[in-house]
């Protein structure tokens, strides 16, 4: 197991390697630091050669990962990488596919005043191109201790049934319990529809759970419940959150291929919520599901 | 899985997973690179800038002393490739002249280059605000809107947000890109061919203002009436041709490293060369070098002689003047401000200057703290001047040919002395390490002793002058005596770099 890591030297660099510790403690991954610097360009500056400023940048950017590599404690194992590149997010993906990396972690903020998640620029382009699942760092976020909860935000897009599978594997590896989130509610905006997606989302768990041996205890130690609320935002408040918790949430349907995509749902949920958020792009479980029985055990899904 | 919550062994790989650069070699072509060069030279800016202050010297001659301008920087520009393939930094002649002459040549050195840059991005702004203002007034149809930029509240205001963009835009860590830059240089030759065009048209036809016969006088520089004259002159047209010298410099960019940097170098020079020809004579053709009217010796037209001249010549279609010189000059800019910051960055660095010039910004990974500090020195320098002068843009344009004969000549300078030891190894280290700096070199410094000191007449430039003394002097050696004051305290405060322990000299 690799988890990537988008480190930049700010909070924003610091809530990504916390978040990066606390799932690979869980899990025992190990992590890639990567700091991407910017491609120095030689059409873009007159009476200043590139030559040198790309070594200033380096030197610096090798002292900014030492300092990452020292918040990241001793029983997880740690590379740092340096990258380059005109844009972050296109150079972190190419590292992540590169490394062979099972989730990308990023910091997802950028200064926002009254929300934990305003999506920063880089944050925004990752979630638009990514082909590996996306975890989002809160502002602040500062847990290194292993996860206590996996929870999955699940509507009735096609799809959803891997989502979850997904999460249980998550869960399941981690043997911490599973919460499945029906969003359904919010998804027709119907508060009536509540019984009927409480309903959905437990038929859902039951015939996704034997896909694994673990599962079946896991199904014992899942709770469902349905977000309700007269606005996203509000839905998100009115549910508990543990510390520890994060909550994975498919792309929507808008996505190309197996990019993610953020659908307009989650986006707002993104900006309401207190815990880290992993994105998976539609489809990304599909890798995994073709060797059901190998005892490959690489990757999230469930073996 | 729930077994697999093994305590891994920890691995702090920390250099080992450092990847390599990455960098992209042989990404630049033969166009590629001319085009850089162009852009760098700024064409358009450059000739609306420093045209009418060049006649207000040598008057016809003006063709003569564009050509010969070029033999110093040619020369200086030799030496600099070799410094430059030799140690390759950031802080260009101010590590080579370090690593040269020691700790405080090497700094005044870097401080020249520093002031050269930002004395050119106030410029810069102040053209863009001046186009700017007469590009709305020509798209509107109202000339009054091209008045604007003579209020001076109004004028000082607009140029410091044009700076204060631009340093934004460089803060933020954006660069003009390949493909602007082709469309830059494109559009910027197509309008300096236009403008010839129109002017020899309206010599051909008798409507020109003052059309006056080309003759071969016009390429004779000893015609030129004096010296100081030619010095000035001198002094001027290597501001024209500054920045040719990256065409130079360019290695590992370029597909073919052997060939590649020399023919761009070549092919660069002649482009700007025919360039400057054609406009120059058109301009001289059809507006004389009288001091009245559209004269090019008209005071009122040194500033940015373009403004004056485009409407006449180009009719309707001198919009296309000002969009061209507002591009470039806003371009330019742009990719100037990378200059200063990275020398600040690289003297920050080396301890030469306090520590947070050596920082660089986490998230845009610029350089930070060189970077505002460039746009504050540029907003200051061109307040001062605004306020002082009575014509800012010339007597700007005639400090910066001063200040970069300053840092070139020492440059220069620093390429003789640094490859001593190897100067008559063989006939290509004789003539680039040794003969053609050296003459370069000893080319520029005389030229600015001779410009400071005639400078000093209160006549000198725009004619401005504070205590009995001209303000051109006042201001390139005030921006050098600054410099000598700042590296004092900095050698009191930080005196590390100054013992010569961060850059030894030789190799």
């Amino acid at each position: 197991m690799r988890y990537v890591v988008g480190y930049s030297a700010n909070a924003r660099g610091h809530d990504a390697v916390n978040l990066a510790v606390s799932l690979a403690r869980g899990r025992g991954a190990s992590l890639d630091l990567v700091l991407v610097v910017p491609e120095v360009q030689q059409f873009g500056a007159a009476h200043a050669p590139k030559a040198g400023f790309e070594n200033l940048l380096n030197e610096q950017a090798r002292q900014w990962l030492d300092e990452a590599l020292a918040l990241v404690p001793a029983d997880v194992p740690a590379q740092a990488h340096i990258r380059t590149g005109d844009s972050d997010a296109q150079a972190l993906i190419e590292a992540a596919e590169e490394l062979g990396a099972d989730i990308l972690v990023i910091g997802a903020t950028s200064t926002g005043l009254f929300k934990r998640f305003t999506i920063g620029s880089v944050a925004s382009a990752l979630l638009h191109a990514s082909t590996v699942p996306v975890a989002l760092a809160p502002h602040g976020y500062y847990r290194q201790e292993a996860l206590t909860r996996i929870s999955c935000g699940l509507g009735t897009r096609s799809g959803a049934e891997k989502l979850l599978d997904f999460a249980i594997g998550m869960a399941a590896n981690r043997a911490v319990p599973l919460r499945v989130v029906s969003l359904l509610a919010l998804d027709g905006g119907d508060p009536a529809a509540a019984g009927a997606a409480r309903e959905y989302a437990e038929k859902t768990v039951a015939a996704a759970a034997p896909v694994s041996p673990s599962g079946v205890q896991l199904a014992a130690r899942t709770d469902v419940v349905v977000a309700q609320g007269r606005s996203i935002e509000e839905a998100v408040d009115g549910l508990n959150w543990e510390d520890g918790e994060v909550l994975v949430i498919g792309s929507s349907r808008l996505a190309q291929g197996r990019s993610i995509f953020l659908g307009s749902t989650a986006n707002r949920i993104l900006r309401a919520l207190p815990v880290p958020m992993l994105v998976v792009p539609s489809g990304y479980e599909l890798k995994h599901q073709n060797h059901p029985t190998s005892n490959d055990t690489s990757g999230e899904a469930p073996q | 899985m729930s077994t697999e919550h093994v305590t891994a062994k920890a691995s702090h790989d920390t250099h080992a997973g450092l990847s390599a650069k990455g960098l992209k070699a042989g990404s630049v072509g033969l166009i590629g690179a001319v085009v850089i060069g162009v852009s760098c030279i700024a064409p358009a800016y450059t000739l609306t800038a420093a045209l009418g202050p060049t006649v207000a010297e040598v008057g016809v001659q003006l063709p003569a002393i564009f050509l010969v301008g070029f033999i110093p920087m040619l020369l200086v520009a030799f030496g600099y490739r070799e410094l430059n393939n030799a140690m390759p930094d950031a802080g260009t002649s101010f590590t080579w002249a370090s690593r040269a002459f020691g700790p405080w040549i090497g700094w005044m050195g870097g401080w020249g280059l520093i002031a050269a840059t930002i004395i050119v991005l106030s410029n810069l702004a102040a053209v863009a605000v001046d186009f700017f203002y007469l590009m709305l007034a020509q798209l509107f149809g109202n000339p009054e809107l091209a008045d604007l930029t003579l209020n001076l509240p109004l004028n000082i205001a607009t140029t410091l947000v044009f700076i204060a963009l631009a340093c934004w835009i460089s803060y933020r860590g954006m660069e003009t890109t390949k493909g602007v830059q082709y469309v830059l240089v494109a559009f910027q030759l197509f309008v300096l061919g236009w403008f010839a065009v129109a002017a020899f048209s309206h010599v051909a036809n008798g409507t020109a203002f003052d059309a006056t016969a080309i003759t071969p006088e016009w390429f004779n520089p000893f015609a030129v009436e004096s010296f100081s004259a030619f010095a000035a002159g001198v002094s001027l047209s290597i501001f024209i041709y500054w920045g040719w010298d990256v065409t130079l410099t360019m290695n590992e960019e370029t597909r073919n490293p052997e060939k590649t940097p020399g023919r761009a170098a070549t092919l660069t020079v002649l482009v700007i060369v025919i360039i400057y020809m054609t406009v120059a004579l058109a301009t001289l053709a059809y507006a004389g070098v009288g001091q009245e009217g559209l004269g090019a010796g008209n005071p009122e037209n040194q500033g940015s002689i373009f403004a004056v001249l485009a409407g006449p010549v180009m009719g309707p279609f001198a919009i296309l003047m000002s969009l061209s010189i507002l591009s470039s000059s806003a371009a330019s800019l742009q990719s100037t401000f990378v200059s200063p910051a990275r020398t600040l960055l690289a003297m920050g660095h080396y301890k030469a200057l306090p520590t947070q010039f050596g920082r660089i910004s986490p998230t845009f990974k610029s350089p930070s703290y060189a970077t505002i500090a460039a746009a504050v020195a540029a907003a200051g320098f061109y307040v001062i001047t605004r306020t002082t002068s009575e014509n800012a843009l010339w007597d700007t344009i005639t400090a910066l040919g001063m200040m970069i004969c300053f840092y070139y000549g020492i440059t220069a300078l620093a390429c003789v002395w640094f490859f001593r030891s190897e100067a008559f190894s063989g006939t290509r280290a004789f003539f680039f390490k040794f003969l053609a700096p050296l003459l370069g070199g000893v080319i520029l410094l005389v030229m600015f002793v001779k410009t400071a000191y005639d400078s000093m007449d209160p006549a000198y430039g725009s004619g401005s002058s504070v205590g009995g003394i001209g303000l051109v002097f006042v201001l390139g050696m005030g921006v050098i005596l600054l410099g000598v004051v700042l590296m004092l305290v900095m050698a009191k405060v930080r005196p590390e770099f100054f013992k010569g322990k961060v850059l030894p000299t030789g190799y």
